[in-house]
């Protein structure tokens, strides 16, 4: 008899890209458990506000939690401060949240994304215990190594850290982004097994705010 | 801002922690720094119902695969100090990013250099530069090198054995001069230098002790570091992206390198590399 | 420590129109202490047919001289090349003869047939074949190397965009893979034309 574990592996695979003037947030809707699909209609990706998205793969059980724990904040830090939390103010807090469980972690890859004070797409990308990063790209989850050699391709910017500074977002237009986060979700699908079913794509903009679109994936 | 999304967390930071070694911690950094010690290092962090902590620990590290793989150096000369790190990070043989940041600026006349989880490094050092801040607006002067390093040495201390992984260097400019001292998380903590700290360390050293003169001008000090780093990313399969460079003088901290080490290496060696084995065509 | 993940490799066999493609790292590493950047993977069998071993490198250089051996042979008896199916049958059955003490190695094979139909096929450590119509990876991330040849493969690509089309794959493939990369070598097979290229990559 095997032992029981506080953790479960429900797979799935988010995608976030930030680029000028909008962002992109995907994630496929499929929830395993070993071989078998227990839904196929599962979305991981919480809305925190109209500039803030968070994305968590992983297990479900604790990226529920995790969501409650951070809607809760969200929601104190809007009656306090009497505005919405900003998108860099949740990716710092997420990962204090993650780092306070540093000896029993959340089992969860985040990616926060959204738009911040200027309107540009910004994106962090994290470990399970909360070390983040800023980025201009990035993709959790269990297709993370197929998708992020793919994005890297397609997306690749410079450095933030490089000296004389240079731009270090993605100069790719809106349309062209959804079209690469579709393209890389067919591939994800069709090697690894946990994700399928179909993905849903938030689009950050400023003047529209958030709008969803769904893309059906292959099924078996 | 930095104290806005901090407050966030006071909730996480009330609770108390019996830890014998906090006292001790705390004593050494004499009574003004007793409360200030106390109020912004007290955490409480969940432990899981579990017999065997240590056992949990590592099954969670297989698990959750924190970031690792480092290369990080630092070395005191005639006219200053100079630290160099490189970017990646790896979970496994998987290169998770090229672009972290392993510099931690805690104040304009402080660094850290995080090597090992990244994690822990990050919200160790984001908690120190706190810890340096209350010292300041408390004493009314700025902290020494020595007593920031012992701070987070402390810190180390009262988590030892309890799975941390940090390898650290604390350096800056003070009253009595240069300094860098190495700082980990089994908590010793040593004065020095020239260290390096990482996964590619042994690769920087050979090169760093090979170059290294205490009268070097500001330009060879850097590229020296930048060498450094570079051969160590080289060799170094879990060492890579980008090398950045730092030198700290009495007025305090500069960036003065930022380069990919795909420029680097076509610079240094425009002809290829004389890396050879027996290769059968 | 795995034995496969030793020395770190990165391999792609790609087909298109009347030609195909294959290409590998350079890296020899011992863990993550890097050796050799000109360490390649892939060796010529004939003008027509060339074989990628991913996986322990002296198991590879003995297998390789092994199949270099029996391809003699076979030329001496035959008088002429082998066929590709012919060949990665060879290498199949040779792999399986060590069932229960294999080479670690994960074989790629990329050739043409005398007509210019394209053969790829890849192996297990056992002798496993998959042939493929499209392409096959091998190495220490093959998750990388899927992903992008999923993404970036179009079928029916003349020889010049097929090697546009397996370089960039490679070189993307293996900047997310620590065991391998710097620097990478590419194939091209074709009928009349067939070529070698080496390409610059990061090296760390």
């Amino acid at each position: 008899m095997s032992r029981w574990s506080p953790y479960d592996l429900n797979g799935g695979t988010c995608i976030a890209i930030g680029g000028e003037g909008y962002c992109i947030v995907a994630a496929s809707t499929r929830l395993s458990t070993g071989f078998s699909i227990l839904t196929a209609d599962k979305s991981m990706i919480l809305e925190v506000n109209d500039k803030c998205l968070i994305a968590s793969a992983g297990f479900d059980g604790d990226r529920s939690q995790l969501h409650k724990v951070l809607t809760f904040r969200s929601e104190n830090y809007e009656h306090f401060h009497k505005k919405p939390m900003s998108c860099p103010a949740m990716a710092q807090m997420l990962g204090n949240t993650l780092y306070y469980k540093r000896f029993f972690p959340y089992y969860t890859f985040n990616l926060c994304a959204g738009l911040d004070d200027q309107g540009r797409g910004c994106v962090y990308t994290y470990d399970a215990i909360g070390s983040h990063e800023r980025v201009g790209y990035s993709c959790q989850g269990s297709g993370k190594d197929l998708v992020q050699p793919v994005l890297d391709n397609q997306l690749k910017a410079p450095s933030i850290l490089e000296l004389p500074p240079k731009v270090a977002v993605t100069s790719l237009s809106q349309a062209e982004a959804i079209e690469t986060v579709k393209i890389a979700f067919s591939a994800a699908s069709e090697r690894d097994i946990y994700t399928g079913d179909a993905v849903e794509i938030f689009i950050l903009t400023p003047e529209h705010g958030v709008q969803k679109e769904i893309l059906p994936l292959r099924r078996d | 801002m930095a104290v806005s999304s901090w407050r966030m967390d006071v909730p996480g930071l009330d609770g108390k922690c019996g830890q014998a070694s906090r006292a001790a911690a705390d004593l050494a950094l004499g009574q003004d720094a007793l409360l200030t010690n106390a109020e912004v290092t007290q955490a409480n962090f969940p432990l899981p119902a579990v017999q065997n902590l240590d056992h949990f620990g590592k099954k969670v590290e297989d698990l959750v695969k924190p970031d690792h793989g480092t290369t990080t150096l630092g070395f005191i000369f005639k006219n200053g100090v100079i630290i160099a790190v490189d970017s990646r990070a790896s979970q496994g043989s998987y290169v998770s990013s090229q672009t972290v940041k392993k510099v931690i600026e805690i104040n304009p006349y402080l660094l850290g250099t995080m090597a090992g989880g990244a994690a822990d490094c990050a919200f160790w050092q984001r908690n120190l530069g706190m810890q340096c801040r209350m010292f300041e607006l408390k004493n009314k002067k700025r902290i020494t090198v020595c007593a920031a390093s012992k701070m987070l040495a402390n810190t180390m201390y009262s988590y030892k054995g309890m799975g941390l992984s940090m390898g650290s260097m604390v350096a800056g400019w003070d009253p009595s001069g240069p300094a860098i001292y190495y700082v980990d998380s089994d908590g010793q903590r040593t004065k020095g230098t020239i260290f390096s700290v990482g996964s590619g360390s042994l690769y920087a050293y050979g090169v760093l002790d090979q170059g290294y003169k205490w009268d070097m001008d500001i330009e060879t000090a850097v590229e020296l570091g930048q060498r450094a780093i570079y051969h160590a990313q080289f060799r170094d399969a879990v060492s890579g992206g980008t090398c950045s460079v730092y030198h700290i003088t009495q007025s305090g901290w500069v960036k003065l390198r930022g380069n990919n080490h795909y420029d680097l290496h076509y610079q240094y060696y425009p002809d290829g590399h004389a890396t050879s084995a027996n290769s059968v065509i | 420590m795995s034995i496969s993940t030793y020395n770190g490799a990165a391999i792609i066999a790609m087909s298109g129109k009347d030609c195909v493609a294959i290409g590998c790292d350079l890296r020899l590493g011992i863990q993550n202490q890097t050796l050799a950047t000109d360490f390649k993977k892939v060796y010529k069998i004939h003008d027509r047919l060339y074989l990628g071993l991913a996986g322990l490198a002296t198991d590879a250089l003995t297998l390789n001289q092994r199949f270099q051996f029996k391809h003699n042979m076979y030329k001496l008896r035959e008088e002429r090349n082998m066929n590709p199916a012919t060949f990665a049958h060879m290498v199949s059955k040779t792999l399986y003869e060590k069932r229960f003490g294999p080479y670690f190695v994960e074989p790629v094979i990329a050739g043409i047939d005398d007509d210019g139909t394209p053969y790829i096929t890849g192996m297990d450590s056992l002798g496993a074949m998959e042939t493929s119509k499209d392409f096959m990876v091998a190495g220490t991330a093959p998750n990388s190397l899927w992903g992008v040849c999923e993404s970036f493969y179009r079928p029916n690509l003349g020889p010049e965009e097929l090697f546009e089309t397996i370089s960039q794959c490679l070189l993307s493939g293996v900047d997310r893979d620590a065991l391998s990369g710097w620097g990478a070598v590419v194939y091209v097979i074709a009928k009349d034309k067939s070529f070698v290229k080496t390409l610059k990559g990061r090296m760390d």
